[in-house]
């Protein structure tokens, strides 16, 4: 037999409850938790809701994003990038997560899934370090 | 310079400094132990692929999974931690090349390691690559003169080839490759000597006597130390073939030692199994034979239209107590196109180079020896074979017919007259003096412990006395009638005086 990924389960978790509320949703989550403790995966739920989590929001076209900067960003300034990264990535709706770090000196990193837009003075003199010692 | 200049400069380039900004691939670690990183994310990554970490560490991808890929880090990864940035290169494996490199101690990454400054190089080769193919090589017919008697005679190497040495520890195997190297000057013949796994100062003693020996001029030594991580063991052979394929490039013959492929083996099983990689027979991961075959295939002759030169690897394999049996000796021996098989037991009784006649073969050496050489030689493998086989005979009764006692006395001064001490190679004009001497029976009466002697005496006068022989084996390869009644007569006046 096959094994079942995580991923995989995430997914059909999402197929399965899609649309569905009050009475059938309850059904679904009921016997999404009898198939978890049947396959012994109870303790892997945090992984699964993980994974569930990044499905959804797939595809209901919301987009997380990390923004590093040395201050908080101010709400224009947000609007914009949120704006491109609509553009950029097909997104309905860009959720910002921010954190404050004096290293990076000024500018801003985003980081959305597994890209990196690193506009941060620390990483541009790292750059020029690298272009002078060559 | 003064410093006014230096500062223009600096401010030159940093005005013509561009960046681009882009988006870039990244992950994170997710966990870090013995040299291994499982990192998240780098969704894009290709297999191979160098990857760096925040502090500058490279990183090599070798497993893809479906939320991690398992990466090698080449180097310390003792300040690596978990929620690390890993940025992928777009990059696959690749080492600096540069004829800079000539004369130079290496690290497994093209680094220098022997505290004599940077070497400069403007390419870059991947270390995995493809081998030549069918239609770019050609035959080998080249001889690639190690200067010991018993392989030149014997077991010939010829350019392209891949010759295996096989042996237990502390048989001479190492020696036979450095004295391979040590003969090569002024033979247009650049050499990689690739240490995987040993001790380092084995590597000191070896770099100091190919020094003394006046072949650091040709030659390059690529090293990953016992005490370095396992991947560097890994990759080391590739970093050394990538920088044998950029001399092949320019049309030149590369010799290439891989000192040795158990340890390598032993460096790919620890690190398939930190992994996960399931493990096969002796632990080894089932590509096991695949890392001996596609590193050994690079070595080839590549024909005139695709720029000549050649690649000739001899790998080194060591055997417990000379098992040939086991898993990497038989995959090494299948892979090469011969072996040379080193006993102890022969060590020990003083024939050294232990070379043992009986198991060594080259598969393709013959079409590369030079004619002359395989008229003195062609008879005399069978007849130590022989010889081995009626010596043990021998030892159960004295009463031996005459032939036998001839081929008895004949076969102890060919063992006499191949033993060779280390760092002494003898030229291919040379070794065929004395192996005719050998062959025609001139030595028969010569006494077993005075063989040595009669040798260089031999080699001495023929010098002198029979320049024709000497000088139409060198040019031409091959001895006129008139060349070969020279040294017979030669041969038989100096016996006369030598018996004196």
């Amino acid at each position: 037999m096959a094994t079942l990924s995580h991923n995989d389960i995430a997914q059909a978790i999402y197929m399965a409850s899609k649309d569905k509320k009050g009475h059938e949703l309850s059904d679904i989550v009921h016997s999404t938790v009898k198939f978890l403790a049947k396959k012994r995966l109870i303790s892997k739920s945090e992984s699964i809701l993980n994974k569930l989590e990044k499905f959804s929001n797939k595809e209901d076209g919301i987009l997380i994003a990390k923004i590093v900067s040395v201050k908080y960003l101010g709400e224009d300034s947000k609007k914009d990038i949120a704006s491109i990264l609509k553009q950029k990535y097909n997104a309905k709706k860009v959720l910002f997560e921010e954190v404050e770090d004096k290293t990076v000196l000024g500018g801003v990193k985003i980081e959305v899934e597994n890209e990196i837009i690193d506009l941060t003075i620390f990483n541009k003199l790292k750059k020029l370090q690298e272009h002078l010692t060559r | 310079m003064s410093n006014n200049t230096i500062v223009e400069n600096l401010k030159k380039e940093i005005e013509n400094f561009s960046l681009k900004t882009k988006a870039e691939k990244i992950g994170h670690v997710v966990e870090v132990f013995d040299g291994i990183a499982k990192v998240s994310g780098l969704s894009d990554v290709k297999s191979s692929e160098m990857v760096t970490f925040v502090g500058g560490e490279v990183g090599v991808v070798l497993n893809l999974e479906e939320d991690t890929v398992g990466i090698i880090i080449l180097g310390e990864f003792s300040k690596i931690k978990e929620g690390d940035e890993v940025r992928s290169t777009g990059r696959i494996l690749e080492i600096p090349v540069s004829n800079n490199q000539i004369g130079r101690v290496l690290n497994a990454l093209g680094n220098p390691i022997d505290g004599k400054g940077e070497v400069k190089s403007d390419k870059n080769y991947p270390m995995e690559k493809v081998a030549p193919g069918v239609v770019t090589r050609q035959g080998v017919d080249q001889p690639v003169s190690t200067g010991i008697k018993a392989i030149d005679a014997l077991i010939p190497v010829g350019r392209g080839q891949r010759e295996l040495i096989i042996g237990d520890r502390q048989t001479g195997k190492t020696a036979i490759a450095i004295d391979a190297i040590l003969n090569q000057k002024g033979q247009d013949m650049i050499c990689v000597y690739v240490s995987i796994g040993q001790k380092d100062s084995k590597l000191r003693k070896i770099q100091t006597r190919l020094e003394e020996g006046g072949a650091m001029d040709y030659t390059i030594i690529v090293s990953a130390g016992s005490s370095e991580p396992a991947a560097l063991s890994y990759i080391a052979p590739y970093a050394g073939v990538a920088i044998a394929e950029s001399f092949m490039d320019q049309g030149k013959d590369v010799l290439i030692v891989y000192d040795d492929l158990s340890k390598h083996a032993v460096a790919y099983r620890e690190i398939s199994l930190l992994l996960r990689r399931p493990p096969g027979r002796e632990a080894y991961p089932g590509d096991v034979f695949y890392l001996h075959s596609r590193l050994l295939e690079r070595a080839c002759r590549r024909n005139k239209d695709y720029g000549g030169g050649s690649i000739t690897a001899l790998p080194i394999i060591e055997t417990q107590a000379g098992d040939l049996s086991a898993y990497i000796p038989t995959n090494v021996i299948s892979i090469t196109d011969g072996q040379i098989f080193i006993e102890t037991d022969l060590f020990y009784k003083g024939v050294r180079p232990a070379v043992n006649v009986g198991f060594s073969v080259s598969r393709v050496g013959g079409s590369a020896q030079i004619k002359a050489m395989k008229k003195v030689a062609g008879t005399l493998k069978l007849d130590l074979a022989q010889f081995r086989e009626l010596e043990a005979f021998a030892q159960f009764g004295s009463d031996l017919d005459d032939a036998t006692k001839n081929q008895l006395e004949r076969g102890k001064r060919a063992v006499e007259l191949l033993k060779q001490p280390q760092y002494a190679p003898v030229l291919t004009q040379h070794q065929v003096v004395s192996l005719y001497a050998l062959v025609k029976g001139y030595m028969d009466t010569v006494p077993v412990d005075q063989i040595k002697a009669f040798e260089t005496g031999l080699i001495e006068y023929a010098e002198a006395h029979a320049k024709t022989f000497i000088k139409e084996v060198v040019e031409k390869k091959m001895w006129s009638d008139d060349g070969e009644a020279q040294l017979k007569k030669a041969i038989e006046d100096f016996k006369v005086s030598f018996i004196k």
